[in-house]
């Protein structure tokens, strides 16, 4: 979730060579720091916190309720028709969730609620040894269970089964009290999540959105902006370095996420498209966006960056599906692809984040 | 007690880093809290950067650690991350180091979650040795096992309520959290010594495993032959590897000598699984035992990744230092004794393979060594040579970025603190006349320290 060559590598790695110029104390000029002209961050975190990740979790949980819907509709009628509308629904409530992971940082980790949504792999064993025992299949056993047995990964497994092969016939009345008690326990987690930010539930949103005044989580708006860009990073690297590179680089299909599904390359494309959200500030409505600081300072940063995103969106969706065939068959595609994020990460590291430490954010 | 800086390379970092002039600049004379690996982050991430000085060999190495640090074990057999407990504590490192730093303590009436209980019989031919391990539990309550096999037991923490006034008669209410083991598969003997544990932040340990003993055991006095009331006193442990006494750096008690066995200790004793270091399972011997013939169930590669993320995590640096109230605090701290234990600077020496931690001077604010700290806080449980009164003093650094990292404040070895003014408060022992300072100071001085150390 974190795994990213920090700015600072690179900037060090700069200064390296700086230092080694000449000047070895530098004085304290106004130099140093960029002020900020027209830039207000107080709009810039307030239109993230409410246009983009509040709205963004009341997405999600709306899906995850459409999602209970279809699967208790299977379970009281488990034909394929109604299997399929299920897959449908579990899909289009991944949209949403793979869009938020461009900020997994407060509530959605604090509560502990990211690792109850999205653990993988899917402990097997265990789930085959639950459904043949005789236990009570209720949202609270669910609730009571290992994270590895709930979530979106042990719902996709039911509904769609290994090779994305489910038949409805196949679904036992144990699968079934599972997925509709699993999916009782997922939309818990989704409304738990959205009420964390609501500022009429804990109101996560208003220690974003106060960051540097009464916030007691954000020292300062510099932080908050921080903030905004380290969940673009995370997620950029985790994608390029982790959701497609490792089962690229060792050519193995058990450690492609959402395989059971075969939603891989959506999977990505989502990620990134959260990126592109917080970016522009644009979700469903339109706010302001880092865009708009960093081309305050860069045009031409700001325009490239808009481009490689772009770019990194269009080089997953030119991967054949199903991923898990293409990191064997269409290996220069996914390479393109990984490139394509990692331009992306690096022109956060080592330009924008830059940026948001040299300036003197109000 | 603020050092100057002496690298006259390092001004130039603090000041091109993090620019001047505004709050969150870095004052020239602010010391780097982690030497070269100081990186300038309030966000959530403050905890997680790579050193900034990792080469790209390196950096390829932290980042495989890291996501070996996030994978979470299934049940074996499995293809990808198998061989979880049969008893276990957590399926994966982060879930109770999330985002590097602490999980919060047990809810009322609560599960442990991210707590254990560590477990021991008294024995008096102990001298210094370690713990007894309790038949049937071993050195640890593990309260989860995979489907089909028993719990240890279950714990419900309860919190009991004391009242402590402040001379200006400010009135806190502090809380002792009081675990209640019950549904023991087999009983707990009586006699059995327990103690809550909340797990550590793992930043910036590269650096303090790479302080020479000679630095550490400059700082003992452990017969407070200078009369100051403050002893100081190293732990000697055994290392796994060679079977020899060495000094204990890591964990509440300094119970742990380097990093790769802590790492190999906490995949063996919290999560179940097994490593060429504690090849045996934790449940060996017990009813929950299998008789699966995977072990080591993760490789030397992964158990050495994984040390080296947590040996070259870099250490965030301060904030507020030219906060006026921040200043006044830090001579507070000073004046109040605080820095005989949270000793603010150390001397790295020089860590095998690690360069990025070797000969930094850094400020982590502690000692590394073991102090009373009076009966309120005693567990009672010896672990080799610290006794029933004796903690680690911990470092201090990054303390202030808890709340934008982890969401809470809980501090002290069980987590009952809220609050940076609830872990003064309960300091005890050879911290007592620190304690009193501090609850004789005026409101304003309270705060001033508090600031300082939430600035750190």
């Amino acid at each position: 979730m974190k795994r990213y060559a920090n700015c600072n590598y690179i900037r060090l790695t700069a200064l390296a060579l700086f230092l080694t110029g000449a000047a070895l104390t530098i004085g304290c000029g106004e130099d140093d720091v960029v002020p900020s002209e027209g830039f207000d961050a107080s709009v810039l975190t307030s239109d993230y916190a409410n246009k983009i990740v509040l709205a963004t979790y009341s997405e999600l949980d709306a899906k995850a309720g459409v999602l209970l819907a279809a699967v208790q509709t299977l379970a009281s009628d488990a034909t394929d028709a109604n299997l399929t509308a299920a897959q449908d629904a579990w899909t289009a409530t991944r949209i949403p969730w793979e869009q938020s992971e461009a900020f997994l940082f407060g509530p959605v980790d604090t509560l502990g609620i990211d690792p109850k949504l999205d653990s993988w792999p899917v402990n097997r064993v265990d789930l085959d040894a639950v459904l043949s025992s005789s236990q009570a299949l209720t949202k609270e056993t669910v609730d009571s269970l290992e994270e590895t047995l709930k979530g979106f990964h042990t719902i996709e497994y039911l509904l769609f089964g290994v090779g994305s092969q489910k038949k409805a016939s196949e679904l036992t009345s144990r699968e079934i009290e599972y997925l509709t008690a699993v999916t009782e326990s997922l939309k818990g987690d989704t409304a738990a999540l959205y009420t964390a930010w609501d500022p009429n539930g804990g109101n996560f949103l208003g220690e974003f959105v106060n960051a540097g005044m009464s916030s007691r989580v954000y020292v300062s708006q510099k932080a908050a902006v921080q903030e905004i860009a380290n969940g673009m990073i995370t997620i950029a690297d985790e994608v390029a370095n982790g959701k497609i590179s490792d089962p690229y680089n060792q050519e193995d299909t058990t450690l492609v996420e959402s395989q059971f599904s075969f939603n891989s390359i959506a999977d990505f494309q989502n990620n990134i498209r959260g990126i592109q959200n917080a970016y522009l500030g644009r979700y469903q409505e339109t706010g302001m966006g880092l865009t708009e600081f960093v081309a305050e300072q860069d045009s031409d940063l700001d325009a490239r960056l808009k481009s490689e995103i772009e770019a990194a969106i269009a080089a997953i969706g030119a991967i054949p599906p199903p991923f898990r065939d293409a990191i064997s068959n269409a290996r220069p595609d996914v390479q393109a692809a990984i490139e394509a994020v990692q331009v992306v990460q690096t022109t956060l590291e080592s330009g924008v984040v830059p940026l948001i430490e040299s300036t003197d954010i109000k | 007690m603020r050092a100057k800086m002496r690298i006259g390379a390092l001004i130039g970092i603090a000041a091109l880093l993090a620019g001047c002039g505004d709050d969150n600049a870095v004052d020239i004379d602010t010391p780097l809290a982690g030497g070269d690996t100081t990186v300038f982050d309030a966000s959530s991430h403050a905890y997680s950067m790579p050193a900034p000085n990792l080469d790209e060999e390196g950096l390829e190495l932290h980042l495989e650690g890291d996501a070996q640090f996030e994978a979470v074990f299934v049940t074996a057999p499995a293809e990808v991350n198998s061989g979880l407990g049969p008893l276990f504590n957590s399926a994966s490192c982060v879930f109770c180091h999330p985002r590097d730093g602490r999980a919060p303590a047990p809810m009322q009436g609560g599960p442990l979650g991210s707590a254990l209980i560590r477990l021991s019989l008294p024995d008096d031919m102990q001298n210094g040795g370690a713990p007894t391990p309790v038949p049937g539990y071993g050195g640890q309550l593990n309260d989860r096992a995979i489907i089909n096999s028993e719990p240890e037991a279950t714990v419900a923490v309860h919190y009991r309520i004391v009242v402590v006034k402040t001379a200006d008669g400010r009135s806190y209410e502090l809380r002792v959290p009081e675990p209640v083991i019950q549904d023991a598969y087999t009983p707990l003997p009586p006699e059995a010594l327990t103690s809550l544990r909340m797990p550590r932040p793992v930043f910036g340990l590269g650096l303090l495993e790479a302080v020479s003993e000679e630095v550490i055991l400059s700082l003992a006095d452990e017969h407070d032959a200078d009369g100051d009331g403050i002893s100081g006193k190293p732990n000697y442990v055994t290392d796994a590897a060679t079977g020899r006494l060495e000094l204990g750096r890591f964990g509440w008690k300094a119970n742990q000598p380097s990093l790769r066995q802590q790492t190999a200790a906490a995949y063996h004793d919290d999560m179940g699984v097994t490593t060429s270091l504690f090849p045996r399972e934790s449940s060996y011997g017990q009813l929950q035992s299998d008789d699966r013939t995977d072990d080591p169930e993760i490789s030397d590669d992964i158990l050495d990744a994984v040390t080296f993320y947590i040996q070259t995590l870099a250490v965030p640096a301060r904030r507020n230092v030219n906060d006026p109230q921040v200043r006044r605090g830090e001579r507070l701290f000073t004046e109040a004794q605080c820095s005989a234990c949270h000793v603010p600077e150390l001397r790295t020496g020089v860590l095998a393979d690690v360069p990025e931690v070797s000969n930094q001077t850094i400020y982590p604010y502690t000692d590394m060594l073991l102090h009373d700290m009076g009966p309120e806080l005693a567990d009672g449980r010896p672990d080799y040579a610290a006794n029933g009164f004796e903690w680690r003093t911990p470092p201090l650094w990054g303390v202030g970025l808890s709340v934008v990292v982890n969401g809470h404040m809980n501090l002290l070895h069980d987590g009952r603190a809220r609050s940076v003014e609830e872990a003064i408060l309960w300091h005890g022992g050879e911290a007592e006349a620190s304690r009193e300072m501090f609850k004789t100071m005026t409101h304003g001085d309270r705060a001033a320290l508090v600031a300082f150390v939430l600035s750190l």
